[in-house]
């Protein structure tokens, strides 16, 4: 029988697409060479505007539902297990290794389900103040997100790049460099999780290509960066980014409460105490 | 740019001679179709770019049209055409606001000697399904209130049944209502279907005196198309060999993003050449395409992708 191969997509806005460029990067590993969409400043205008509407269909959904979909994703990685294994094995990890990786991932997710509907109880607060009134520090999902994954090979690490942010309710795009395999692989059990398109947009490229775009584009809202980035790029992302003042995210946090304080916008709301 | 509506009024032809020139309409749809997919292809470098979008918006008629439509959304919208973008003075103001009869003078009220002009649908838009003396009162009304410009609907079913005579007869009466004020007529093209349909209704309300046809009410679900621009383009251009008048075009319904404005653009150039590009010959009806092409200015100047956010609400 012929051997049918996996031509691996750009995961934009519930739709696998090319680069609008054409353009293809190789990522070479142990049995296979895998040739990814190298994503160009178009496709990520058209990522953008995907997350802008895909931002108010996810936070249309009820948190508890929000907290069923992100949980449906780890039943579907348990279940294709095997094939993000045979990945895993080909960027060099061993079997164990890999296994462990995947346990890890589930249990990632479980934990960013759990929190999706209590987040705002444990971040947001009811303030003293002096004075008959109630002061409320409200939480709300800062808005469009792109974040950078970390080089490591690991689905763990990758869902820690982005879970943090879209599980509080922000629609994130996110960029993986020489391991998007394994991200352009995750977005078809996405796909299969109910997730709202363009709630989470993937894509695979090289960051320092689009990286004037990214800073620049007025409305993506945060930019977290998982990968340590040299100090020439973070100077011109900072930079940039100021004209539109969009906050920038070295190396934050990835587990724990502490991962999702970046995305979070709190408005103080004051009420009277009535009698 | 600045001075619109100084080209001359349109004049109604005799049914005699519309008849001629209804005679011999074909259309070759594989022709039309293939014309704009080619046209469609060309790619416009940056400069030609920031020209062609600062076109754009001296020929939008920024539009509302809802039962939803209030004095507050009339004024904040018509503000919005004559300033479009406070923080650019190179963006010029738009060619005209677009409402309801009953809205007129509240436009009229805030244009003040602004030379953005105030456009009234009416004829009973969008069905236009009453009989001539209620769109003569309506239309009336419209020009009391003070109109510069007047957007008719032709009567569709008239046009079905074959009674092309009385479509014109309509459009002469009402372009006779209208006087000196420029009369739009809408063919509503997405109920038309053919395209020998549209460009027999086209040279219809041209030889009735229309000075505009236009291509939509933006009510119905297929709206403008570029197709349809195309057939009604040469439409203009045949009754302007036949009879010496320019009259212009008015794209409406659907069009909501600069690359598709800018394809219209490139379609009229070509079919009818530069003197159309010009708000007194070329407009396009629209709600939201302006907010885009505003973005695409700005990205253009800043080399930053731009958000609604930023820029004025109308």
């Amino acid at each position: 029988m012929t051997e049918i191969k996996k031509t691996y997509k750009n995961y934009v806005d519930g739709k696998y697409v090319r680069s609008e460029s054409g353009k293809t990067y190789t990522v070479e590993l142990k049995s296979e060479s895998y040739e990814l969409p190298l994503t160009s400043k178009k496709d990520l205008r058209d990522a953008v505007t995907s997350s802008k509407s895909g931002f108010d269909s996810w936070n249309k959904l009820s948190q508890y539902n929000r907290t069923q979909i992100i949980y449906r994703l780890s039943e579907m990685i348990e279940g294709n297990r095997d094939s993000y294994v045979e990945i895993l094995l080909d960027y060099g990890l061993t079997k164990a290794a890999a296994n462990k990786d995947i346990d890890n991932a589930i249990n990632t997710i479980v934990w960013y389900a759990g929190l999706a509907d209590k987040w705002e109880q444990l971040t947001g607060n009811l303030n003293p103040v002096v004075g008959e009134y109630f002061n409320i520090s409200h939480q709300e999902p800062i808005g469009v997100v792109f974040s950078l994954n970390s080089t490591e090979i690991s689905i763990d690490k990758l869902l820690s790049s982005f879970l943090p942010a879209l599980s509080i309710g922000c629609s994130v795009i996110n960029l993986s460099e020489k391991n998007a395999v394994l991200s352009l692989k995750l977005a078809e059990d996405i796909n299969n999780s109910d997730l709202p398109s363009g709630a989470l947009n993937l894509l695979s490229g090289d960051f320092s290509k689009i990286l004037d775009d990214v800073s620049r584009h007025v409305e993506i809202n945060a930019l977290a960066s998982y990968k340590k980035l040299n100090k020439e790029n973070l100077k011109i992302i900072n930079e940039n980014a100021s004209t539109s003042v969009k906050r920038i995210f070295h190396l934050p946090s990835e587990e724990g409460l502490s991962s999702i304080l970046p995305f979070i916008e709190t408005k103080t709301v004051w009420h009277p105490k009535g009698r | 740019m600045s001075n619109i509506n100084t080209k001359a009024l349109a004049s109604p032809l005799t049914w005699a001679s519309t008849i001629e020139l209804l005679e011999s309409v074909k259309v070759d749809e594989i022709g039309v179709k293939e014309r704009v997919a080619s046209l469609s292809t060309r790619s416009i470098k940056r400069e030609s770019k920031l020209q062609a979008l600062n076109y754009i918006v001296s020929m939008c008629d920024l539009t509302t049209l809802e039962g939803e439509d209030t004095e507050g959304k009339v004024l904040q919208m018509t503000a919005k055409a004559m300033r479009p973008d406070p923080t650019d003075k190179e963006v010029p103001s738009a060619a005209a606001v677009c409402v309801y009869p009953s809205l007129v003078s509240t436009a009229k009220e805030i244009i003040g000697t602004s030379n953005v002009k105030v456009a009234s649908v009416s004829s009973y838009f969008p069905s236009g399904q009453v009989p001539l003396e209620s769109k003569l009162l309506d239309t009336k009304f419209a020009i009391d209130e003070g109109a510069d410009e007047i957007d008719i609907v032709i009567n569709r079913k008239a046009f079905f049944e074959g009674d092309y005579r009385k479509v014109f007869d309509e459009i002469v009466a009402l372009k006779e209502a209208c006087g000196n004020i420029h009369l739009k007529t809408i063919l509503e093209v997405g109920e038309l279907r053919t395209y020998e349909n549209i460009k027999k209704a086209s040279l219809i309300a041209l030889a009735a005196g229309s000075d505009f046809i236009k291509t939509s009410t933006g009510k119905i679900s297929n709206g403008s198309s570029k197709e349809a621009c195309l057939v009604m383009a040469k439409a203009v251009y045949e009754f302007k060999e036949s009879s010496g008048f320019s009259a212009g075009i008015k794209v409406a319904g659907g069009i909501r993003n600069s690359k598709d404005a800018i394809r219209y653009l490139i379609i009229i150039k070509e079919e009818l050449g530069e003197d159309w590009l010009h708000a007194d010959y070329f407009r396009f009806g629209a709600s939201s395409l302006l907010d885009d092409v505003l973005k695409q200015i700005r990205k253009l100047k800043t080399n930053a992708y731009q958000s609604s956010y930023y820029f004025p609400r109308g």
